[in-house]
């Protein structure tokens, strides 16, 4: 009986209930289901965020500056780089990062560093100058020597290659958090992730104003959008945008997620690579750093940020100023800003530069050359590790010297306005080490685009006629830097039935001319006369001897530089020149550490030798004539009499190049300047790249070539008319190096073979000691 | 029900604060913005006592070689002073006529098997940095001392010590080939100094050794012995 009630009583409620139970069932399942869910996504968000997406930036630092006694640096020079560093003045340099500046000295307390063969010591220093030189250094024990840290000059995103900008919160210019929150979500610091107030008020304002102005996500799901999800706007991707931002909000704080969101933000493409984050954008749209944005320029941004593409200030101006006016109206709406400043700002035009740089650092040409340099020594996947720390050998102080040579001498030039703007590069390296100290790759040393100094491949004019004297000064049995050679004209046989006849610059022939005069003055007749001697294709395999591989045929048109190279690859050649014979491959890199200061590679100082040091001494010895009286003797007016150059000028046909390539016993600069589409420069080596050149090494104090000859060459006077042995005695007579061995026999003095005037003075003694005798 | 409910939420509960970590997104500063202001380096900043690369000895001990006149002139063995060669000494010997020098020894310099002779001193920087390299390599760390080895020849590029000092922990390191071809350069620089031109040619032959060119390896050994 009491069964039957039982049941009677469940079947009765079953009906409700069951339908109950079913949902409860569903929705307890579908909370566990969501919750794995949660669970899952909770993990993918915090891997993204948590380090790995944010690969941190390999740090690319300059070359630490060196003090010690006898090192040629000049006051200025070293306040420039204290200055650089952050280093503060005060009245005594009593901790790390202060300086106290006098006139002849200045106490610098350095800061502590890490480099890849040990620690630096933050300590005081005293560096007194005298002149452009280190006089003296004091600190503590009896210091030697001491170093600064090195200036940081970029990053690199070794993984993805992809670049950033990255700000920090603090580093954002005034108006931008506050209109991008204003604009984009306006309760972004009270939500929890999604925000149901700014969904409805966005419905609300589309619905009421007939077009889509409000989009209703939080910055926190765009940020997730960005991340992660594809762009597909379907609703699940929706649901899933909105848990993760929950779940983002409930790790992260905002400022935190506002930080990733200024650095992630996708503003625009150019090519294939995309512009992220608002410090990227500041310098591809504005060339400027984010920090120096003005209130009109931060608006335009900001209104980008519902669509780069769509609001691309240069390609569809007209909606790009409608939206940044927007901006501004809802700015001065929410009262950030004053009416005043509103209509102000909306008066400006937009300000974009006219093509887009996407520089993320002051040298791109040098740091172009450091990521090659990677690339070519690691995969990318090798450089996974993160954060390294790349040591190189950037001299930022010779580097403004070069920018500052090559800005003012194309701006003397000026500009001639039917043509293409002139453009230059320059490339500076150690002569004896090898090290890339500078680096210009255009006219515009701060923008990123065509790398002129590693890129640029032109013909080399007369900067080719030094391997033609060094293959002759190998055979010094034949050859030597006075023997006469014929600068007269000459026919040959170019290509099967065609005759090709040089003629000199000046239209002239200039008879005989001893070997180091037909350099100087850069004879093409004689240049081709000796080049055909000794053959083309030895002169051709010197070029490659002296370090750059090349595949040029072998016509007798090469001997006068229709070859074409890059200013690096010249520099290249010419760095065989200065360092004694020894080719040294150019390197920017000198180390990498790790991210916690452990070596991970170096790039060790390596030579080859290839010629005979004697006769490149006897080659620069030539070269050193190109200075002193040949082509390259304008370079006297901007350095010191008694500083002992070397170099060559290079002109090409219809004067469309303009090269020079010269060293001092520490520095090789080559300097080019000429026209993007190949058109006439009317200028000559001389004329053009030389200037630059002779700006350059004017400021930058270049040390003398040495006049040590190496073992092997011996010296010996001669008559530099005849090229035959001579004698001190004689007039005119020159003392010249040879190769030991192949010096000219001393010739017949000048001086008369009896000296009757000593022997008529000892006649006269003895008629004198005589006379006193009879006296 | 309620009760399933409330366990449920606990759970779920339980399980999202077990996912929970918190931390901060590290955002870092990448390079210099695009101005000439604002530079800091924000770079590692380790103060830790190692050794100091400054050397307690005197400072300023030079050659002293004769010159042409009769008389003497210092010579500096760096060429950072290399105008005075030039405009003086025209074609003149900077490194040296002959090995006959007079110089004081610092006590406690490069010791060890070295063929520096008391006349060969060095300055003050390059001096300090051989010591730290000598110390580098007595303790294993051979990249550290061709690091510091190769800044040493920033200093003094054309001082053939250097090189010597370079070529032997390359051949330490078992870069035969390149320990031969800094030698050499170190023989281009060499003249006048016999004792150091006989270490140099040892070095080329040991490296010739190694690289399996015993022919060679002789004749530097034999322009070693007429070196000396």
């Amino acid at each position: 009986m009491a069964k039957k009630r039982r049941s009677l009583g469940k079947v009765k409620s079953t009906g409700g209930h069951r339908l109950w139970g079913w949902l409860l069932k569903l929705g307890l399942v579908g909370m566990v289901l969501l919750g794995a869910l949660a669970v899952y996504l909770d993990a993918v968000v915090q891997e993204k965020f948590s380090g790995k997406r944010w690969a941190v930036p390999a740090k690319v630092f300059a070359r630490p500056l060196e003090l010690y006694a006898g090192r040629a640096l000049t006051r200025d020079d070293f306040l420039t780089e204290l200055r650089a560093l952050g280093y503060r003045q005060t009245n005594a340099a009593n901790g790390p990062g202060q300086m106290a500046v006098g006139s002849s000295r200045i106490d610098v307390y350095t800061r502590g560093f890490q480099f890849f063969e040990g620690t630096e010591p933050a300590q005081k220093v005293s560096v007194h100058f005298n002149g452009s030189t280190i006089s003296s250094i004091g600190g503590n024990r009896d210091l030697v020597m001491a170093r600064l840290e090195p200036m940081m000059i970029g990053g690199i995103y070794p993984a993805h290659n992809e670049d950033r900008i990255l700000i920090r919160l603090d580093q954002a210019p005034p108006y931008l958090v506050d209109s991008l929150v204003a604009v984009e979500d306006r309760d972004f610091f009270n939500h929890f992730g999604v925000s149901p107030k700014g969904i409805a008020r966005a419905m609300f304002v589309n619905l009421t104003s007939g077009s889509l102005q409000q989009g209703g996500s939080t910055l926190t799901q765009q940020l997730v959008k960005n991340f992660f999800l594809s762009a597909d706007r379907n609703i699940v991707r929706k649901g899933l945008e909105a848990m993760m931002a929950v779940l983002l909000e409930l790790h992260y704080s905002k400022e935190d997620i506002l930080e990733a969101y200024l650095n992630e933000v996708f503003l625009g493409q150019d090519g294939n690579r995309a512009v992220h984050g608002f410090g990227l954008a500041s310098q591809y749209y504005f060339a400027q750093p984010l920090q120096e944005l003005q209130l009109h320029q931060v608006a335009l941004l900001v209104g980008m940020v519902k669509g780069a593409s769509y609001y691309n200030p240069r390609r569809n101006p007209e909606r790009a100023m409608t939206r940044r006016n927007l901006v501004l109206d809802l700015m001065a709406e929410q009262g950030m800003i004053s009416q005043q400043q509103a209509s102000d700002a909306k008066g400006k035009p937009l300000d974009v530069t006219a093509g887009g740089s996407m520089a993320n650092t002051s040298h791109p040409a040098f740091m172009d050359l450091v990521k090659r340099q990677l690339r070519a020594d690691y995969r990318d996947e090798d450089l996974t590790s993160e954060g390294l720390r790349i040591f190189t050998s950037f001299d930022p102080l010779l580097q403004k010297k070069a920018e500052d040579a090559v800005q003012s001498t194309l701006k003397r030039f000026g500009q001639t306005p039917d043509r293409p703007p002139l453009e230059a590069a320059m490339v500076v390296t150690g002569a004896q080490t090898g090290e890339v100290l500078a680096l210009v790759g255009g006219s515009n040393p701060r923008f990123s685009g065509f790398n002129r100094a590693l890129d640029a491949s032109r013909p080399i004019g007369s900067l080719i006629k030094p391997a033609i004297y060094l293959t002759a000064l190998e055979k010094p049995e034949r050859y030597s830097l006075i023997t006469p050679i014929d600068d007269e004209p000459i026919t040959l046989e170019a290509e099967p039935g065609k005759t090709w006849s040089p003629q000199n610059y000046d239209r002239q022939s200039h008879g005989q001319v001893p070997l180091y005069m037909a350099l100087a003055k850069s004879y093409n007749q004689a240049a081709v006369r000796v080049g055909v001697d000794v053959g083309v294709d030895n002169v051709l395999n010197t070029v490659r001897r002296l370090g750059v591989d090349h595949d040029w045929p072998a016509y007798p048109a090469m001997l006068l530089g229709s070859g074409a190279m890059t200013p690096m690859q010249v520099a290249d050649m010419f760095q065989t020149i200065a360092n004694g014979g020894f080719n040294t491959p150019l390197r920017a890199i000198r180390n990498v550490l790790t991210a916690e200061g452990e070596p991970l590679k170096r790039y060790p100082f390596e030579v080859r030798q290839r010629f005979d040091s004697a006769t490149i001494y006897l080659t620069q010895e030539a070269m050193s004539h190109v200075m002193s009286e040949g082509t390259g003797r304008s370079a006297y007016s901007h350095v010191p009499a008694n500083v002992r150059l070397a170099g060559k000028t290079g002109t090409t046909n219809d004067l469309r190049d303009s090269w020079f390539a010269g060293f001092s016993d520490d520095l090789v600069a080559v300097s080019w300047i000429g026209r993007d589409d190949n058109s006439q420069t009317r200028l000559t080596g001389a004329t053009g790249a030389l200037q630059v050149w002779n700006a350059f090494m004017g400021q930058a104090h270049p040390q003398s070539l040495s006049a040590v000859p190496p073992g092997g060459v011996v010296s010996a006077w001669v008559d530099p008319a005849t090229g035959l042995g001579s004698d001190p005695s004689c007039e005119g007579s020159v003392e010249f190096p040879f190769r030991a061995g192949y010096e000219p026999l001393p010739g017949p003095g000048c001086r008369p073979v009896i000296d009757t005037e000593v022997l008529r003075d000892g006649a006269n003694r003895v008629l004198d000691t005589i006379r006193d005798w009879l006296r | 029900m309620i009760k399933q409910a409330a366990l449920t939420a606990a759970a779920l509960a339980v399980l999202s604060g077990c996912t929970v970590s918190g931390g901060a997104i590290p955002v870092v500063d990448s390079g210099r913005p695009v101005s000439n202001e604002d530079m800091r380096t924000g770079a590692g900043r380790v103060v830790g006592s190692s050794p100091q690369t400054s050397a307690p000895q005197d400072s300023g001990v030079v050659v002293m070689v004769p010159d042409g006149a009769g008389g003497s002139s210092a010579v500096q063995s760096y060429p950072l002073d290399s105008q005075p060669v030039f405009s003086t000494d025209v074609g003149g010997a900077a490194a040296g006529t002959a090995g006959s020098s007079t110089g004081s020894s610092i006590g406690g310099s490069t010791g060890g098997s070295s063929v520096l002779q008391p006349d060969e001193q060095l300055s003050g920087p390059v001096l300090a940095l051989l010591t730290t390299a000598r110390q580098q390599e007595g303790s294993g760390d051979l990249n550290g001392a061709n690091a510091s080895l190769e800044r040493a020849m920033r200093i003094a590029p054309r001082e053939p010590q250097v090189l010597y000092r370079l070529a032997q922990v390359r051949l330490r390191q078992g870069d035969a080939a390149q320990a031969e071809q800094l030698a050499q350069r170190g023989l281009t620089y060499a003249s006048g100094r016999p004792a150091l031109q006989a270490g140099l040619w040892e070095l080329v032959a040991q490296a010739r050794d190694a690289q399996g060119n015993s022919a060679g390896a002789e004749q530097a050994r034999q322009r070693a012995r007429v070196s000396l």
